[in-house]
């Protein structure tokens, strides 16, 4: 779960991070009011759980009431990247004499978390990775022993770093650290980390995202986990159960397993759009497939639904049902096309089949997504 | 030979008395792994069908000499059942469970250091040696016995390759779920490197996916050291970028570990890399020359 920049720097905040003076506010006349008491020009960040915000004009500066009032306004009826902005973080704009990246993240290979230091900071950091790798350091942190002071400040003057900066620099890491420990982060960054003409540091953005799967045992509070999902499709989708993603085309897609759906989606995009990915996990029903068709027919100009399952852990019989269910009881008119094997693949063939459904009985993905083309008319 | 199972592996079955372990137990044992054990913590002395429950792992081992074990325990204690079984010298640890906390396996792999019990998983459908043993969820049935080593990120996709592959008359030596978690036990280099010295396995299949860097270790790997052809899918190639995708290990993000890539650096490592799934039976029929 990624947190939002003001959520991330309040616990940057309580952690002993340097974090710029701020406000979070839903209206202009919030805004307004922040910024009174920070003091102008301020900065305006629309809290979107999305990258690349800055560039798509999510980030904005005022310097006078007036000025705030028309950029607030702006920014609060905009989209970015799609996502309505729903609330903008207004914080102080520091003077930055330069700006430096930490990061820390888990290294799968090593299985261990590693920090990522960098004396260029900035939205061109991974730029700077591919051109300059001597200016980013790694430090592989072994999980026994934890992390030590020491291990920052050595690489960081290798870096070529004065000493005060050195210091400071060394505590932001060891807190940073301690963050993605106690909230169990799969991504902690600051990016920039800015460096004040008076050497101070500052983390002037945050990112956090949470280990899903850690998310029960956290004791610190965190917000709600569906209440962030900005696509109603896709909150839908984690209200069920499922992993939905929303896409710009026009085909369903339901499957069972990540690899099956994304395979689908490829196959499927080859030729015609997908409407989205949906895929229902090792839990499949009657039930879930049931509410799986309702969300996929929730989208507007659907021209038709593939389903794609395979019957290992999952009764795919059940599901059968329940698409059948879905079907009758709504007179869905567009074509369906299911691919379904594995255990009682014979009987899942009969309900669909019996339900209006064209069942492809091949293993090949690719052949039923030929048929469901040449049923939409395009083939 | 197969890799990592033969009919002999000795197997215990850890969380055997809940619902999805007691499933999976029959359909391992009906398919004719050696299911030796069961552990469920207060359940010792009971018996599923004929298979008898024991408290521990230790206890399991010292009386059946299990060497394999089958991990059905949910995910808050998950890892303890891992490091029961290492402890108890288990040699083949098949982690079934989705959902375990990064930062436990980060503990798991620190605990693995110089043991030399292998870790399957965890969020894997499993391991088949087809025709001699099983240790997972797939559907035995599809399977063939053969000479083709399969290994893959995804469950369901590999269903369909091997179906195809038997179809096509093509059998598997070994087919190894390594799972899609971002921490995982052995990877697509630790079973290249195990089929690359089967001599029952005459070519390799990978199933990958957007997200990580496996494959391209694999890449590296088969350059440098592999004799036998290996042929390749990656999954994802219009996934949008930064964007989950089911799986933990298939995200997308700055870049890195998508699709593009990946079918690159492995091309240029000379694997035959499929752009559908559906060429991948006739891919590996041309690359061994079977017609």
């Amino acid at each position: 779960m990624r947190l939002h920049e003001y959520e991330a720097l309040d616990i940057f905040e309580q952690n002993r991070i340097p974090v710029p003076r701020r406000g979070v506010a839903g209206t202009m006349h919030e805004a307004l009011h922040v910024a009174g008491e920070i003091g102008y020009p301020v900065m305006l960040k629309a809290q979107v759980l999305v990258g690349g915000r800055g560039l798509a004009g999510g980030i904005k500066v005022a310097s006078t009431p007036d000025e705030l009032k028309d950029v607030a306004d702006a920014l609060l009826s905009s989209e970015i990247k799609g996502l309505p902005v729903r609330k903008i973080l207004v914080c102080e704009k520091a003077e930055i004499a330069k700006e430096l990246y930490v990061g820390i993240t888990v290294d799968g290979y090593s299985g261990t978390p590693v920090i990522v230091v960098s004396t260029e900071g900035g939205v061109l950091i991974e730029e700077t990775a591919k051109t300059s790798p001597e200016k980013i350091a790694a430090i592989h942190i072994d999980p026994s022993f934890g992390y030590y002071p020491y291990q920052a400040r050595t690489i960081l003057r290798m870096l070529g770093l004065k000493q005060q900066l050195i210091a400071a620099w060394t505590d932001v890491i060891g807190q940073l650290y301690h963050v993605a420990l106690r909230y169990e982060v799969i991504i902690a960054e600051i990016n920039p980390l800015a460096v004040l003409p008076n050497g101070g540091l500052l983390a002037v953005d945050a990112v956090l995202e949470v280990d899903d799967s850690a998310l029960s045992r956290i004791r610190f509070p965190l917000p709600d986990r569906v209440d962030r999902i900005e696509n109603l499709l896709e909150r839908r989708g984690r209200e069920i159960g499922v992993t939905y993603v929303d896409l710009d085309g026009d085909i369903g897609l339901i499957s069972s397993g990540a690899g099956l759906g994304m395979a689908s989606m490829d196959i499927i995009g080859e030729k015609m759009k997908p409407a989205n990915f949906l895929e229902t996990g090792g839990g499949i029903t009657a039930d879930l497939l049931y509410r799986c068709m309702e969300l996929v027919m929730m989208k507007p100009d659907l021209r038709a639904i593939f389903i794609n399952v395979y019957g290992g852990i999952n009764p795919i019989h059940e599901g059968a049902k329940g698409v059948a269910r879905y079907i009758k009881e709504h007179n869905v008119k567009i074509p369906i096309v299911a691919k379904a094997l594995g255990n009682h693949q014979e009987e899942t063939w009969e309900i669909f089949r019996a339900a209006g459904v064209h069942v492809v009985t091949e293993a090949a993905t690719e052949k039923a997504i030929e048929r469901l083309y040449k049923l939409v008319g395009r083939g | 030979m197969s890799i990592i199972l033969d009919e002999n592996t000795r197997v215990v079955i850890q969380g055997i008395t809940g619902s999805e372990g007691a499933f999976h137990t029959r359909q391992m044992a009906e398919y004719g792994t050696r299911v030796v054990a069961g552990v469920t913590p207060g359940r010792g002395g009971q018996r599923l069908d004929n298979i008898p429950i024991f408290n521990t792992v230790k206890d399991a081992v010292k009386n059946t000499g299990a060497k394999a074990s089958a991990i059905f325990v949910p995910p808050p204690f998950a890892t303890d059942a891992i490091m029961e079984a290492i402890e108890a010298g288990i040699e083949i640890v098949v982690c079934l469970t989705e959902g375990i906390p990064t930062l436990d396996m980060i503990a798991v792999k620190q605990y693995m250091k110089g043991k030399h019990t292998k870790l399957i998983g965890p969020n894997t459908p499993g391991i088949i040696s087809p025709g001699k043993c099983k240790i997972g969820v797939m559907a035995g049935y599809i399977h063939k016995e053969g000479r083709v080593g399969i290994t893959s990120r995804s469950g369901t996709l590999t269903y369909e390759v091997v179906d195809q592959l038997t179809r096509r008359g093509i059998g598997q030596s070994t087919c190894v779920g390594i799972g899609g978690d971002p921490i995982i036990g052995l990877t697509f280099l630790d079973i290249l490197q195990l089929f690359e010295k089967d001599n029952e396995t005459d070519a390799v299949v990978i199933i990958g996916e957007i997200g990580g860097r496996a494959e391209e270790e694999a890449a590296e790997y088969f350059q440098k050291h592999m004799t036998k052809p290996v042929v390749a899918f990656i999954a994802g190639i219009t996934a949008p970028p930064g964007r989950r995708m089911g799986h933990a290990g298939a995200i997308i993000s700055s870049g890195t570990g998508d699709a593009r890539t990946k079918i690159k650096t492995l091309e240029e490592a000379g694997i035959v890399v499929v752009k559908n799934p559906a060429e991948i039976a006739n891919t590996v029929a041309s690359v061994l020359h079977i017609h």
